[in-house]
Formats: C-alpha cells, structure tokens, sequence
C-alpha cells in the first residue's frame, strides 16, 4: 500500500533524494534505540543464564499466582469492556440526547488521568479510612489490597478502548442498514446480532484487543489498589518490580519478556486486522470498477 | 391497500417539516412525492414508513389506523436512497433477510427461501450477481437489489426515498423506465420521493407537489403541467420567464408591447411563459413584445435563446432546432416575442 502511494505521488510533490534519506534515517535509528534495542534486551537478559534458569522463572509459586491473576483481572475486565463500549457506543453514535458530549468526555477521562490517581479513587472510597470502608469492614468485604480493587482499576484505566473505538466507526456507518433491517420485520435484537454486530466486529476486535494488552500491563492503577501480597494480589507487571528491586534479574526479565511478548502478538494481530481492512476495500474497489 | 394521510404534522425544533397534510393515495397507485430539499416529502415518506413519527395526524392502512404500529409491523417495502444494502452479506443473503427474520412459525423453508430470492432476482434481472457484496456492484444494480429485498417481503406498500437521486443521468432514465414496467407488472401501491420535476411526471399516475410543508397540488401529470394551481408549481415545474406587471381590461402591459390575460381582474399580477411557448417574428404585429437576441445557446436538441425585452430583464425562449435554422437568428437582432400561452396569477393582497 505504501509502494503503490510513493508510485502514484508525482514528482512535484516528492522531496529532494537526500532529504528522504535524512527523514527516514532519523526515525529508523530512532525507532531502532527507543524500540528494538530494548525489546531485544528483555529478552536478552532474561536468557542471559541459560533456558533451564528462566523456565525456572516461571515455576516459582509467586510468578505462577501472578499471571493468574492477571489473567483473572483481564477475563473479568475485557468482557466488562465490551459490553460496556459497545452500549456506550451504541448510545452515542445513534441518538442525540442531552448530556451526550458529556458523556463522550467522560468516556475519555480515563486516558487523561493519571493512572496512579486512578488507583488512589478507589482507596479514597473503598479503602480502611475510605468513604465505604466501614461499612465495608462490617460486612467482611475486601476491595482494596485484594482481587475486587485490582479488577476495578483495571476497569476504570481500560474504559475507553472500545468505546473509543466505535463511536467514530458506527458514527461513519450510519443507522441506514439498521433502519433497513427494522422496516424488513427484525426486531431489535435480530437487528443488533445480524446487522450492527457484524459490520462493526473487525473495530471491536481491534479495541479489545488493545484493552486486554493494557489490563494484562497496566502498572500505577493496579499498584495502588493491590498492597503486593505476594501470591495473593501480584499481578505480572508487580512481580516484576518486586522480582527487579531484590536483584533477581532473571527473573524480573523472564517475566517482563512474557508482557513483551503479549505486546508482540497484539501488534501482530493488529496489524492483521488493519491488513485485513484494507485489502478487503481494495478487492472491494477492484471487483466495482470491473463493472 | 390504499393510504389515507390524515392532518399529519411534524415540526423539528423550530423547523415545521409538515403542516397538516391530508392526502388519500388509491390501491395500486404509483405516486410521486415531489419538491425541492427541505420540503418535507422524506420526512413525510418516513412517516408513513414508521421510521418516523407524527407529532399530530393518522394515517391509515386500507381504513386500518396504523400510527401506532412499530415500523417492523407495517409491512412496507422501503428503498433508502443511498440503499442502506446489508455490506457483509451477500446479494442473496441480503435479499433473503426479510424471510430469515420472520417468526418460526411464519418463516419458509431454506429451499422455499432460495426459489422466492432467486425469483426475486430474476424480476430485477440480477439473478447472476446472488454470490456477490454490495460493494462489489454498481450503483444501478444497487438500487435494483434494494428493491427486491424490499419486495421479498411481500409488502402491501412501496416507499422509495429518492430511488435514482445518486445515479448518473443514463441510468437514471433507465431504470425509472424499468420501475414504472415494474410497477405495471406487480400493481403495488408505490410511493416514491423525488426532487426532478422529468422523474415524476414521466414515472408517476398522480403527484404531489410539496413545498415548506404544505401540498401546492395533487393531480395527474398533465394537470400539474398544464394547469398549475399556484406559481410555485408553475416555477418548480420546468423553466419559466417571470413578468411583473399590472392587468387593465384583460391586458398586461409590458414594455411597449402587452400579454393577453383575458379574464384576470384589475391588479398587480404575475405573469407565467413558458420558454417553449413563445414565437418568435422578425414582423412587428400589434400587440408583441420588443427584444434585442443578446444570446444563443445550443442546448442539444433545443436552442435558447436569451432576448432582452424592453420593459423588462432577459427573456429565454427555446426554438427546436428546425425552427431555429428556419429562421436564421443572430445575435444583435431585433425580434417581437408573442406567448402562445400564459399563466396569470394575480397576488392576494
């Protein structure tokens, strides 16, 4: 797709040979010391002793209770997430309504603040000395410093992506097909499952895909609510500051390679939607103008 | 089934879209909602649809009120404008939509479904297009799968939003052509919006011409045509050349020359031609107009030719392209304009 954009371009509008080759020298060997190098490094350190040492990392109790809850928090988060942007989107996409631009910067609000802030919210209310935390404590209910906080920051700080996702898609959409599909005698629902679903399901794959990276990663929000029992409310991304902070290199890296290699595998499966996407309008463009 | 509109209203915001409009459309009746943008004839559409609801007013289903009734239970067939095709499913898939989301009960068998679709097809003449995707097809056949997706569901009424606004000239006039054959094939009661005067009254049995929410008129095309009932259908309906002028006894001065308006009474008037109603004469006779050609325009099979009449600003006239040849005209020359026929319309005051 890039070639065939450079081929189409005229010369008028192309830059002198030496320019380019400054411009994309730059941003490669930029790429190349902020990106790659460290990547290459997680992984380097974590098999800097040898497979039997880092398979060893994986093993231990403590790392093994870690990528449990965390896969815990995302299976909890992600599914909230979709169903919740999806309504949301839903919502603002379709129908104009009083408070609607409130609630889209509401929506964003997660993105602007601060994560660790995001975790302290959730302290102030449901900690020790919280606002319900008396009540809390009566009743024998643990929120902070234990599973329901960690997954309620994750919730809070992965809010967006789907939401955000969508609403400019099924805004571009529009409700014609599903106006379409109500004048043929669907109902509502028939309507969401075999019109709205399908035609935005590559969006939503592509916003959760980016929420679970971020709930299997996210640090400050988790770090606040979570107290760092170890075995108890550990997820990947503590284990690794604990493992980091008391010189165990190896297995600090071992885990952080695990999270590098989630970052991988999402980007690859972003990239295939986005390839996917486009060659699907391409062939779309090529069998319209065949007519 | 026949429709009766009845003091339907709808105001969006400050926006009066429609004001009290009552209308009965016959069974069988291929109507055609026409008048410029903003005029209310898609919201009008819309409402009778169910996609959109009156703030006041009834309309009727064959004397059955149906203003309450959800859109999925109105049994209308609906063609979009910009056709609102289902873009992940296939032509056929898009076609058998209405089937497949019918109630256990009521829903036909998959082999019924496929004989109903592909019969569907063929009517539209795109039976060899079933595996395709909506992006995969021109704008024509677009419009022709829309409509036999509207029709798979057997619908008692056809509502088309401006069936052919998005297609160029060519396949425009083809396919209204190929819907009025249609329509005398399948005799559904169809209503169709549209904003070019040609569609409707080369397609239509009757139309409704629509402005600011009000009906100017109801008739047959010719009546619309040829008797217009107010200056807007006059003007909206084909091009027009405007005098403003005073009639005494039967006579609009204009210039040196005068306009016969046998009948109209003493007052300020306005006064409608046609530019293919006037002739054109190198003689002077008693009563025409006095004109200079300051311009030729060679429009296809006609000629325009714009001629500034004393008295008043230019006037267009269209000759065939025989009588233009015949009479050989310049530009620069003085020509006597004389309307063949003229609409006098005297302002209420």
């Amino acid at each position: 797709m890039a070639a065939s954009m450079t081929a189409s371009r005229s010369a008028a509008t192309t830059e002198a040979r030496w320019v380019r080759w400054l411009l994309t020298g730059l941003a490669l060997t930029f790429i190349g010391l902020f990106l790659i190098v460290p990547l290459i490094s997680v992984f380097f350190e974590a098999l800097r002793q040898g497979w039997g040492l880092f398979a060893a990392s994986f093993t231990d109790p403590d790392a093994l209770s870690a990528i449990k809850l965390t896969l815990i928090t995302a299976a909890i988060a992600v599914p909230l997430n979709l169903v919740f942007g999806v309504a949301a989107a839903w919502a603002i996409a379709r129908f104009q309504f009083r408070g609607r631009s409130v609630l889209i910067t509401l929506i964003g609000l997660p993105f602007a603040v601060s994560p660790v802030v995001a975790g302290l919210i959730y302290v102030l209310l449901f900690g020790a000395q919280g606002w319900f935390g008396p009540w809390l404590a009566e009743h024998d209910i643990k929120i902070i410093f234990a599973i329901p906080g960690i997954v309620l920051a994750t919730v809070f700080v992965t809010f967006p992506f789907v939401a955000r996702e969508l609403i400019p898609l099924m805004e571009a959409q529009g409700s014609d097909e599903e106006q379409a599909a109500l004048v043929l005698g669907a109902s509502g629902w028939q309507t969401f499952w075999r019109v709205t679903l399908p035609n935005i399901k590559w969006g939503l794959l592509y916003g959760v895909i980016l929420a679970n990276a971020r709930a299997m990663g996210e640090f400050g929000a988790v770090s606040v609510v979570s107290g760092h029992i170890r075995g108890m409310t550990n997820t990947i991304p503590l284990h690794v500051e604990i493992l980091y902070n008391e010189y165990n290199f190896v297995g600090a890296f071992a885990c952080a390679s695990l999270l590098a290699l989630l970052a991988l595998v999402t980007l690859a499966v972003k990239s295939f939607i986005e390839w996917r996407s486009a060659r699907l309008a391409e062939e779309d463009r090529r069998h319209a103008t065949e007519e | 089934m026949s429709i009766d509109i009845r003091n339907i209203s709808k105001r969006f915001g400050n926006f009066v879209a429609l004001d009290n409009i009552n209308l009965d459309i016959a069974s069988g009746e291929l109507l055609a909602l026409l008048g410029p943008s903003g005029c209310g004839k898609t919201t009008l559409l819309r409402i009778i649809a169910g996609l959109e609801t009156a703030d006041a007013g009834q309309i009727l289903f064959h004397g059955e009120d149906t203003t309450d009734k959800h859109v999925s239970e109105r049994q209308v067939g609906f063609v979009f404008q910009h056709y609102a095709l289902f873009r992940h499913m296939t032509v056929f898939e898009n076609v058998a939509f209405g089937l497949r989301v019918r109630p256990k009960q009521t829903r036909p068998s998959e082999s019924e479904i496929k004989r109903k679709v592909h019969e569907l097809l063929e009517l539209v003449q795109l039976d060899w297009l079933a595996d395709r995707y909506p992006a995969q097809l021109s704008g024509g056949q677009r419009q022709r799968i829309a409509l036999a997706r509207a029709l798979a569901v057997e619908p008692k009424v056809l509502l088309l939003d401006e069936p052919f606004g998005a297609l160029d000239t060519k396949v425009r006039k083809e396919l209204r052509r190929w819907l009025r054959r249609l329509h005398d094939e399948v005799h559904l009661t169809s209503i169709f919006v549209t904003h070019d005067q040609e569609e409707a009254l080369e397609v239509a049995d009757r139309v409704v011409v629509l402005n600011k929410g009000h009906i100017e008129q109801v008739g047959t095309p010719e009546q619309v045509y040829d008797t217009p009932a107010s200056p807007f259908v006059y003007q909206f309906l084909g091009d027009v050349n405007l005098f403003h002028s005073r009639v005494h006894q039967g006579w609009a001065e204009v210039g040196k020359g005068r306009i016969a308006a046998p009948g109209a009474p003493d007052a300020p008037a306005i006064i409608y031609v046609r530019p293919h109603e006037i002739d054109l004469s190198r003689v002077a006779s008693g009563d025409a107009l006095h004109g200079e050609i300051n311009h030729i325009r060679i429009l296809g099979a006609t000629i325009r030719l714009e001629v500034d009449v004393e008295g008043h600003d230019a006037v267009e006239v269209e000759l065939s392209r025989e009588r233009y040849s015949e009479g050989g005209w310049q530009v620069g020359e003085t020509v006597f304009l004389t309307p063949r026929t003229v609409q006098v319309y005297t302002p209420q005051a």
